[in-house]
Protein backbone atom coordinates (compact mmCIF):
# COMPACT_ATOMS: atom_id res chain seq x y z
CA UNK A 1 0.00 0.00 0.00
CA UNK A 2 2.90 2.46 0.04
CA UNK A 3 3.86 3.80 -2.76
CA UNK A 4 7.78 4.60 -1.91
CA UNK A 5 10.09 6.94 -4.14
CA UNK A 6 13.18 5.59 -4.42
CA UNK A 7 15.61 7.78 -2.68
CA UNK A 8 19.38 8.36 -2.00
CA UNK A 9 22.94 6.86 -3.62
CA UNK A 10 23.68 3.81 -1.21
CA UNK A 11 20.86 1.91 -2.88
CA UNK A 12 20.37 -1.75 -1.91
CA UNK A 13 22.44 -1.03 1.23
CA UNK A 14 20.77 -0.69 4.74
CA UNK A 15 20.39 2.47 6.22
CA UNK A 16 20.85 1.37 9.44
CA UNK A 17 22.39 -2.39 10.53
CA UNK A 18 22.18 -3.61 13.67
CA UNK A 19 24.51 -6.43 14.33
CA UNK A 20 24.55 -8.99 17.70
CA UNK A 21 24.09 -5.73 19.62
CA UNK A 22 24.31 -6.30 23.32
CA UNK A 23 23.42 -3.74 26.11
CA UNK A 24 23.77 -3.90 30.27
CA UNK A 25 22.87 -1.91 32.80
CA UNK A 26 24.68 -3.29 35.50
CA UNK A 27 23.39 -6.70 35.94
CA UNK A 28 20.53 -6.45 33.82
CA UNK A 29 20.94 -7.85 30.50
CA UNK A 30 18.64 -5.76 28.57
CA UNK A 31 19.69 -6.67 24.89
CA UNK A 32 20.99 -9.93 23.96
CA UNK A 33 22.38 -9.68 20.80
CA UNK A 34 19.92 -7.40 18.36
CA UNK A 35 20.13 -8.03 14.77
CA UNK A 36 18.28 -5.23 12.59
CA UNK A 37 18.77 -4.54 9.20
CA UNK A 38 16.38 -0.96 8.13
CA UNK A 39 16.61 -0.40 3.94
CA UNK A 40 15.95 2.84 2.50
CA UNK A 41 11.82 3.90 2.06
CA UNK A 42 11.17 1.42 4.71
CA UNK A 43 9.37 1.07 7.53
CA UNK A 44 10.17 -1.10 10.56
CA UNK A 45 7.92 -1.15 13.87
CA UNK A 46 9.39 -2.41 17.14
CA UNK A 47 6.65 -3.89 19.11
CA UNK A 48 6.45 -5.73 22.31
CA UNK A 49 5.86 -5.37 26.27
CA UNK A 50 7.21 -2.73 28.04
CA UNK A 51 10.40 -3.36 29.84
CA UNK A 52 11.36 -5.91 26.69
CA UNK A 53 14.15 -3.82 25.51
CA UNK A 54 12.54 -2.22 22.57
CA UNK A 55 13.27 1.84 23.48
CA UNK A 56 16.75 0.74 24.60
CA UNK A 57 17.57 -0.49 21.20
CA UNK A 58 16.49 2.10 19.35
CA UNK A 59 18.48 4.52 22.04
CA UNK A 60 21.68 2.27 21.27
CA UNK A 61 20.65 3.01 17.60
CA UNK A 62 21.31 6.48 18.02
CA UNK A 63 24.03 6.12 20.63
CA UNK A 64 22.43 7.72 23.30
CA UNK A 65 22.65 4.87 25.53
CA UNK A 66 26.24 3.05 24.31
CA UNK A 67 25.88 -0.78 23.43
CA UNK A 68 28.30 -3.24 25.32
CA UNK A 69 29.01 -5.51 22.07
CA UNK A 70 27.79 -5.75 18.81
CA UNK A 71 27.69 -3.03 15.86
CA UNK A 72 25.53 -0.67 15.13
CA UNK A 73 26.04 1.15 11.28
CA UNK A 74 24.44 3.93 9.85
CA UNK A 75 24.96 4.29 6.14
CA UNK A 76 28.10 1.84 6.62
CA UNK A 77 29.57 3.70 8.94
CA UNK A 78 30.56 2.39 12.81
CA UNK A 79 28.23 4.52 15.28
CA UNK A 80 29.76 5.26 18.61
CA UNK A 81 33.25 3.01 18.34
CA UNK A 82 36.42 3.17 15.94
CA UNK A 83 38.68 0.34 15.50
CA UNK A 84 42.29 0.60 16.42
CA UNK A 85 44.25 -2.31 16.34
CA UNK A 86 41.50 -4.84 15.95
CA UNK A 87 40.56 -3.09 19.78
CA UNK A 88 37.50 -1.21 19.97
CA UNK A 89 37.30 2.69 21.83
CA UNK A 90 35.03 5.18 22.04
CA UNK A 91 34.59 7.05 19.18
CA UNK A 92 35.70 11.07 19.10
CA UNK A 93 32.18 13.47 19.89
CA UNK A 94 32.25 14.65 16.50
CA UNK A 95 32.52 11.89 14.47
CA UNK A 96 29.53 10.64 16.47
CA UNK A 97 27.62 13.88 15.53
CA UNK A 98 28.95 13.21 12.15
CA UNK A 99 27.16 9.52 11.59
CA UNK A 100 24.41 10.28 13.35
CA UNK A 101 24.09 13.47 11.43
CA UNK A 102 21.32 11.63 8.96
CA UNK A 103 19.15 10.24 11.50
CA UNK A 104 16.22 12.66 13.34
CA UNK A 105 14.72 11.35 16.49
CA UNK A 106 11.51 12.20 18.00
CA UNK A 107 11.13 11.37 21.61
CA UNK A 108 8.23 10.22 23.93
CA UNK A 109 7.96 13.07 25.70
CA UNK A 110 8.59 15.57 22.55
CA UNK A 111 11.90 17.34 24.55
CA UNK A 112 11.05 20.63 22.95
CA UNK A 113 12.64 23.38 24.41
CA UNK A 114 10.31 25.40 26.31
CA UNK A 115 12.10 28.73 25.90
CA UNK A 116 12.41 28.68 22.11
CA UNK A 117 9.19 29.07 20.02
CA UNK A 118 7.84 26.55 18.05
CA UNK A 119 9.79 27.84 15.23
CA UNK A 120 12.62 28.77 17.72
CA UNK A 121 12.95 25.00 18.08
CA UNK A 122 12.87 23.75 14.44
CA UNK A 123 15.42 26.65 13.75
CA UNK A 124 18.13 26.29 16.37
CA UNK A 125 19.85 23.49 14.66
CA UNK A 126 19.63 24.84 11.16
CA UNK A 127 21.59 28.05 12.63
CA UNK A 128 23.45 26.65 15.33
CA UNK A 129 24.53 23.50 13.26
CA UNK A 130 24.07 24.11 9.69
CA UNK A 131 24.89 27.87 10.08
CA UNK A 132 21.99 29.40 8.22
CA UNK A 133 20.73 33.04 8.43
CA UNK A 134 17.99 33.67 10.52
CA UNK A 135 15.64 34.00 7.18
CA UNK A 136 17.25 31.42 5.59
CA UNK A 137 17.01 29.16 8.74
CA UNK A 138 12.91 30.38 8.99
CA UNK A 139 11.88 29.94 5.76
CA UNK A 140 12.85 26.33 6.02
CA UNK A 141 11.34 26.03 9.21
CA UNK A 142 8.07 27.20 8.35
CA UNK A 143 7.88 25.23 5.82
CA UNK A 144 8.08 21.96 8.07
CA UNK A 145 5.97 23.59 10.34
CA UNK A 146 3.55 23.96 7.35
CA UNK A 147 4.32 19.99 6.38
CA UNK A 148 3.22 18.72 10.24
CA UNK A 149 0.20 21.63 10.15
CA UNK A 150 1.64 23.23 12.72
CA UNK A 151 2.40 26.12 11.15
CA UNK A 152 -0.57 28.71 12.46
CA UNK A 153 1.47 28.25 16.10
CA UNK A 154 4.60 29.08 14.79
CA UNK A 155 5.36 31.95 17.30
CA UNK A 156 3.35 30.34 19.81
CA UNK A 157 5.77 28.50 22.99
CA UNK A 158 5.46 24.88 23.23
CA UNK A 159 3.68 24.79 26.81
CA UNK A 160 1.13 26.82 24.35
CA UNK A 161 0.98 23.82 22.44
CA UNK A 162 -1.26 20.74 22.99
CA UNK A 163 0.81 17.57 23.43
CA UNK A 164 -0.16 16.61 19.71
CA UNK A 165 1.09 19.75 18.45
CA UNK A 166 4.45 19.71 20.94
CA UNK A 167 4.77 16.38 19.30
CA UNK A 168 4.56 17.30 15.66
CA UNK A 169 6.62 20.38 16.68
CA UNK A 170 9.50 17.87 17.48
CA UNK A 171 8.59 16.03 14.23
CA UNK A 172 9.13 19.32 11.85
CA UNK A 173 12.43 20.05 14.37
CA UNK A 174 14.07 16.79 13.67
CA UNK A 175 12.88 16.65 9.78
CA UNK A 176 14.42 20.09 9.54
CA UNK A 177 17.80 18.70 9.31
CA UNK A 178 17.09 16.50 6.25
CA UNK A 179 17.53 13.03 8.17
CA UNK A 180 17.76 9.90 6.19
CA UNK A 181 16.09 7.72 8.98
CA UNK A 182 13.61 8.74 11.45
CA UNK A 183 13.73 7.15 14.69
CA UNK A 184 9.99 7.01 16.60
CA UNK A 185 10.10 6.28 20.42
CA UNK A 186 6.99 5.78 21.59
CA UNK A 187 6.01 9.10 19.85
CA UNK A 188 2.29 8.72 20.80
CA UNK A 189 2.52 6.93 24.55
CA UNK A 190 2.61 10.15 25.95
CA UNK A 191 -1.00 11.83 24.13
CA UNK A 192 -4.43 12.18 25.52
CA UNK A 193 -5.98 9.80 22.94
CA UNK A 194 -7.78 11.97 20.87
CA UNK A 195 -4.64 13.29 19.65
CA UNK A 196 -2.90 10.24 18.82
CA UNK A 197 -4.50 10.20 15.26
CA UNK A 198 -3.08 13.50 14.43
CA UNK A 199 0.62 12.40 14.88
CA UNK A 200 0.22 9.21 13.28
CA UNK A 201 -1.20 10.54 10.68
CA UNK A 202 1.89 12.82 9.86
CA UNK A 203 4.01 9.72 10.59
CA UNK A 204 1.90 8.31 7.81
CA UNK A 205 2.66 10.63 5.30
CA UNK A 206 5.96 10.81 6.10
CA UNK A 207 5.65 7.10 5.47
CA UNK A 208 3.98 7.29 1.86
CA UNK A 209 6.57 9.89 0.87
CA UNK A 210 9.40 7.59 1.21
CA UNK A 211 10.98 8.09 4.70
CA UNK A 212 13.19 5.75 6.65
CA UNK A 213 11.73 4.73 9.35
CA UNK A 214 12.36 3.02 12.79
CA UNK A 215 9.10 3.29 14.97
CA UNK A 216 9.03 1.84 18.65
CA UNK A 217 5.16 1.82 19.28
CA UNK A 218 2.28 0.41 21.13
CA UNK A 219 -0.31 1.30 18.19
CA UNK A 220 -0.87 -2.28 16.83
CA UNK A 221 -3.18 -0.24 14.18
CA UNK A 222 -0.25 1.94 13.09
CA UNK A 223 2.14 -1.43 12.29
CA UNK A 224 -0.11 -3.28 10.77
CA UNK A 225 -1.16 -0.63 8.34
CA UNK A 226 1.97 1.13 7.61
CA UNK A 227 4.76 -0.43 8.47
CA UNK A 228 7.04 -2.87 6.03
CA UNK A 229 8.41 -5.10 8.59
CA UNK A 230 7.04 -5.77 12.38
CA UNK A 231 9.78 -6.84 14.98
CA UNK A 232 8.23 -8.37 17.67
CA UNK A 233 10.35 -8.00 21.34
CA UNK A 234 10.39 -9.83 24.14
CA UNK A 235 12.90 -10.21 27.31
CA UNK A 236 16.10 -8.28 25.19
CA UNK A 237 15.33 -10.33 22.43
CA UNK A 238 13.86 -10.19 18.71
CA UNK A 239 11.33 -13.12 19.10
CA UNK A 240 9.48 -12.66 15.60
CA UNK A 241 9.57 -10.38 12.90
CA UNK A 242 8.09 -10.31 9.22
CA UNK A 243 5.48 -8.23 7.48
CA UNK A 244 2.29 -6.86 9.46
CA UNK A 245 0.03 -9.62 7.62
CA UNK A 246 1.65 -12.22 9.86
CA UNK A 247 2.65 -10.58 13.03
CA UNK A 248 -0.57 -9.99 13.39
CA UNK A 249 -2.58 -12.50 11.77
CA UNK A 250 -0.55 -15.37 11.95
CA UNK A 251 1.50 -15.48 15.10
CA UNK A 252 3.85 -18.58 15.37
CA UNK A 253 5.63 -17.83 19.09
CA UNK A 254 3.39 -18.48 22.17
CA UNK A 255 4.54 -15.32 23.80
CA UNK A 256 3.76 -13.19 20.69
CA UNK A 257 0.14 -14.76 20.59
CA UNK A 258 0.02 -13.89 24.23
CA UNK A 259 0.85 -10.56 23.77
CA UNK A 260 -1.31 -9.63 21.00
CA UNK A 261 -4.52 -11.32 23.03
CA UNK A 262 -3.28 -9.04 25.57
CA UNK A 263 -3.20 -6.25 23.46
CA UNK A 264 -6.65 -7.30 22.07
CA UNK A 265 -8.57 -7.49 25.41
CA UNK A 266 -7.42 -3.92 26.54
CA UNK A 267 -8.50 -2.47 23.29
CA UNK A 268 -11.81 -3.59 23.48
CA UNK B 1 20.77 59.00 74.79
CA UNK B 2 21.06 61.87 71.89
CA UNK B 3 21.76 60.92 68.34
CA UNK B 4 24.32 63.51 67.57
CA UNK B 5 23.76 63.79 62.85
CA UNK B 6 26.81 65.97 62.82
CA UNK B 7 29.30 63.32 63.58
CA UNK B 8 28.01 61.37 60.83
CA UNK B 9 28.40 64.22 58.51
CA UNK B 10 31.94 65.08 59.59
CA UNK B 11 32.96 61.47 58.79
CA UNK B 12 30.91 61.06 55.53
CA UNK B 13 34.03 61.22 52.95
CA UNK B 14 35.54 58.58 54.98
CA UNK B 15 32.23 56.26 55.02
CA UNK B 16 31.71 57.17 51.68
CA UNK B 17 35.21 56.10 50.64
CA UNK B 18 35.08 53.10 52.61
CA UNK B 19 31.36 52.37 50.88
CA UNK B 20 33.20 52.97 47.58
CA UNK B 21 35.91 50.12 48.49
CA UNK B 22 33.00 47.53 50.14
CA UNK B 23 31.22 48.30 46.84
CA UNK B 24 33.84 47.67 44.32
CA UNK B 25 35.74 44.96 46.05
CA UNK B 26 32.10 42.90 46.04
CA UNK B 27 31.48 43.23 43.03
CA UNK B 28 35.01 41.64 41.84
CA UNK B 29 34.42 39.20 44.19
CA UNK B 30 30.46 38.27 43.02
CA UNK B 31 32.21 38.57 39.50
CA UNK B 32 34.99 35.69 40.68
CA UNK B 33 32.62 33.99 42.51
CA UNK B 34 29.79 33.41 39.45
CA UNK B 35 32.92 32.30 37.30
CA UNK B 36 34.50 29.70 39.24
CA UNK B 37 30.95 28.68 40.58
CA UNK B 38 30.02 27.89 36.89
CA UNK B 39 33.11 26.23 36.10
CA UNK B 40 33.18 23.59 38.72
CA UNK B 41 29.34 23.28 38.10
CA UNK B 42 30.40 22.79 34.33
CA UNK B 43 33.39 20.42 35.00
CA UNK B 44 31.45 18.36 37.78
CA UNK B 45 28.75 17.71 35.07
CA UNK B 46 31.76 15.76 32.58
CA UNK B 47 32.16 12.23 32.89
CA UNK B 48 35.66 12.47 34.58
CA UNK B 49 35.62 11.30 38.24
CA UNK B 50 38.87 13.30 38.86
CA UNK B 51 37.05 15.95 37.90
CA UNK B 52 34.17 15.45 39.70
CA UNK B 53 36.10 15.02 43.06
CA UNK B 54 38.29 17.83 42.35
CA UNK B 55 35.30 20.00 42.49
CA UNK B 56 33.27 18.15 45.10
CA UNK B 57 36.91 19.14 47.09
CA UNK B 58 36.49 22.68 45.74
CA UNK B 59 33.16 22.95 47.00
CA UNK B 60 33.65 21.21 50.60
CA UNK B 61 36.49 22.99 51.29
CA UNK B 62 34.94 26.66 50.90
CA UNK B 63 31.63 25.61 52.38
CA UNK B 64 33.66 24.10 55.22
CA UNK B 65 36.05 26.81 55.87
CA UNK B 66 34.66 29.83 58.11
CA UNK B 67 35.53 32.95 55.93
CA UNK B 68 37.70 34.65 58.26
CA UNK B 69 40.16 31.64 58.36
CA UNK B 70 40.01 31.25 54.71
CA UNK B 71 41.21 35.32 54.43
CA UNK B 72 44.29 34.80 57.19
CA UNK B 73 45.40 31.74 55.18
CA UNK B 74 45.84 33.40 51.92
CA UNK B 75 47.00 37.03 53.56
CA UNK B 76 48.89 35.43 56.58
CA UNK B 77 50.03 32.47 55.11
CA UNK B 78 50.38 33.29 51.64
CA UNK B 79 53.89 34.89 52.22
CA UNK B 80 54.91 31.65 53.33
CA UNK B 81 54.73 30.01 50.20
CA UNK B 82 55.59 33.49 47.67
CA UNK B 83 52.30 35.00 47.80
CA UNK B 84 52.36 37.98 48.98
CA UNK B 85 49.20 39.97 47.89
CA UNK B 86 47.23 43.58 48.84
CA UNK B 87 44.87 43.41 51.73
CA UNK B 88 42.42 43.78 48.90
CA UNK B 89 43.35 41.81 46.57
CA UNK B 90 43.07 38.56 49.04
CA UNK B 91 39.32 40.35 50.33
CA UNK B 92 38.75 39.85 46.49
CA UNK B 93 40.03 36.55 45.81
CA UNK B 94 39.29 35.19 49.04
CA UNK B 95 35.63 36.30 49.36
CA UNK B 96 35.17 35.15 45.34
CA UNK B 97 36.36 31.57 46.19
CA UNK B 98 34.62 31.30 49.00
CA UNK B 99 31.06 32.33 47.42
CA UNK B 100 32.34 30.37 44.24
CA UNK B 101 31.69 27.44 46.42
CA UNK B 102 27.88 28.25 46.61
CA UNK B 103 27.30 29.39 43.56
CA UNK B 104 28.90 26.34 41.97
CA UNK B 105 25.91 24.49 44.38
CA UNK B 106 23.29 26.93 42.84
CA UNK B 107 24.37 26.27 38.63
CA UNK B 108 24.49 22.43 39.55
CA UNK B 109 20.87 22.70 40.63
CA UNK B 110 20.17 24.69 37.43
CA UNK B 111 21.84 22.61 35.00
CA UNK B 112 20.05 19.14 37.20
CA UNK B 113 16.78 21.13 36.85
CA UNK B 114 16.56 20.84 33.01
CA UNK B 115 15.38 17.16 31.72
CA UNK B 116 18.18 15.02 30.06
CA UNK B 117 15.80 14.26 27.73
CA UNK B 118 16.35 18.27 26.14
CA UNK B 119 19.81 17.36 26.07
CA UNK B 120 19.66 14.55 24.29
CA UNK B 121 17.24 15.96 21.43
CA UNK B 122 19.80 18.52 20.89
CA UNK B 123 22.67 15.92 20.92
CA UNK B 124 20.47 14.10 17.76
CA UNK B 125 20.65 17.26 15.91
CA UNK B 126 24.07 18.02 16.51
CA UNK B 127 24.29 20.75 18.41
CA UNK B 128 27.51 21.07 20.42
CA UNK B 129 27.81 21.09 23.95
CA UNK B 130 29.17 24.61 24.15
CA UNK B 131 25.86 25.70 22.01
CA UNK B 132 23.79 23.34 24.41
CA UNK B 133 24.56 24.93 27.53
CA UNK B 134 24.63 28.61 26.07
CA UNK B 135 21.54 28.57 24.28
CA UNK B 136 19.54 25.40 25.82
CA UNK B 137 20.61 25.21 29.26
CA UNK B 138 21.58 28.64 30.43
CA UNK B 139 18.32 30.74 29.29
CA UNK B 140 16.44 27.99 31.44
CA UNK B 141 18.44 27.74 34.46
CA UNK B 142 18.17 31.63 35.02
CA UNK B 143 14.82 32.10 36.48
CA UNK B 144 15.33 29.62 38.69
CA UNK B 145 18.61 30.75 39.74
CA UNK B 146 18.88 34.55 40.04
CA UNK B 147 16.99 34.05 43.42
CA UNK B 148 19.72 32.30 45.37
CA UNK B 149 22.05 34.37 43.49
CA UNK B 150 21.07 36.99 44.47
CA UNK B 151 21.09 36.24 48.16
CA UNK B 152 24.64 34.64 47.79
CA UNK B 153 25.88 38.05 46.25
CA UNK B 154 24.00 39.69 49.72
CA UNK B 155 25.62 37.53 51.88
CA UNK B 156 29.06 38.14 50.15
CA UNK B 157 28.32 41.29 50.75
CA UNK B 158 28.03 41.28 54.34
CA UNK B 159 30.86 39.13 55.14
CA UNK B 160 32.60 41.78 53.66
CA UNK B 161 32.96 42.95 56.51
CA UNK B 162 34.92 40.63 57.91
CA UNK B 163 37.82 42.53 55.56
CA UNK B 164 38.56 45.17 58.26
CA UNK B 165 40.33 42.54 60.81
CA UNK B 166 43.33 41.85 57.74
CA UNK B 167 43.15 45.89 57.16
CA UNK B 168 41.23 46.72 53.94
CA UNK B 169 40.03 50.05 54.28
CA UNK B 170 36.27 48.76 53.78
CA UNK B 171 32.75 50.30 55.19
CA UNK B 172 33.37 48.97 58.53
CA UNK B 173 36.63 49.05 59.07
CA UNK B 174 36.35 53.17 58.52
CA UNK B 175 33.61 52.91 60.78
CA UNK B 176 35.34 51.33 63.67
CA UNK B 177 38.01 54.09 63.00
CA UNK B 178 34.99 56.94 63.16
CA UNK B 179 34.19 55.45 66.59
CA UNK B 180 38.21 55.12 67.76
CA UNK B 181 38.68 58.95 67.34
CA UNK B 182 35.25 60.11 68.17
CA UNK B 183 34.18 57.79 70.96
CA UNK B 184 30.39 57.77 69.51
CA UNK B 185 29.49 54.27 69.02
CA UNK B 186 25.40 54.42 68.07
CA UNK B 187 26.23 56.85 65.47
CA UNK B 188 28.68 55.20 63.72
CA UNK B 189 27.08 52.17 63.84
CA UNK B 190 23.67 53.35 62.70
CA UNK B 191 24.95 54.86 59.93
CA UNK B 192 26.79 52.06 57.98
CA UNK B 193 24.14 49.48 58.72
CA UNK B 194 21.71 51.99 56.89
CA UNK B 195 25.10 51.88 54.40
CA UNK B 196 24.69 48.13 53.97
CA UNK B 197 21.29 48.01 53.98
CA UNK B 198 21.63 50.56 50.94
CA UNK B 199 24.00 47.86 48.70
CA UNK B 200 21.72 45.27 50.35
CA UNK B 201 18.34 46.71 48.64
CA UNK B 202 20.08 47.69 45.30
CA UNK B 203 20.67 44.24 44.68
CA UNK B 204 17.75 42.49 46.05
CA UNK B 205 16.23 45.26 43.40
CA UNK B 206 18.12 44.54 40.58
CA UNK B 207 17.67 40.78 41.12
CA UNK B 208 14.24 41.37 41.05
CA UNK B 209 14.41 43.26 37.98
CA UNK B 210 16.77 40.19 36.41
CA UNK B 211 14.37 37.29 37.29
CA UNK B 212 10.65 39.67 35.69
CA UNK B 213 12.88 40.30 32.92
CA UNK B 214 13.91 35.92 32.53
CA UNK B 215 10.50 34.89 33.50
CA UNK B 216 9.15 35.30 30.41
CA UNK B 217 11.02 32.84 28.72
CA UNK B 218 8.50 30.02 29.00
Amino acid sequence: MNDRTAGGAAEGKPVVLVEGVHKRFGPVHVLKGIDLAVDRSRVVCVIGPSGSGKSTLLRCMAFLDRYDEGRVHIEGRLLGYREVGGKRVLDSERNIDSVRSVIGMVFQHYNLWPHRTALGNVTEALRVVKKLGKAEAEAIGMEMLAKVGVDDKAHDYPARLSGGQQQRTAIARALAIRPHVMYFDEPTSALDPELVGEVLQVMQELASEGMTMVVVTHEMGFAAHVADEVVFMDGGEVIERGPPDDIFKRPRSDRLREFLDTWRARAI
Amino acid sequence: MSFDIDIVFRYGPLLLSGLWTTVYICALASLLAVAAGLAAALLYSLPSRLLKLSCRAYIEIMRGTPILILLFIIYYGGPSVGLTLEAETVGIVGLGLYGGGYFAEIFRAGFQSIPPGQIEAARMLGIPRRAIIVRIQIPQMLTLIIPPSTNQVIILVKESALLSIITVAELTKNTTQMVNETFAVVEPYVAVALLYWLIVEGIALAGGRLERRFGHAS
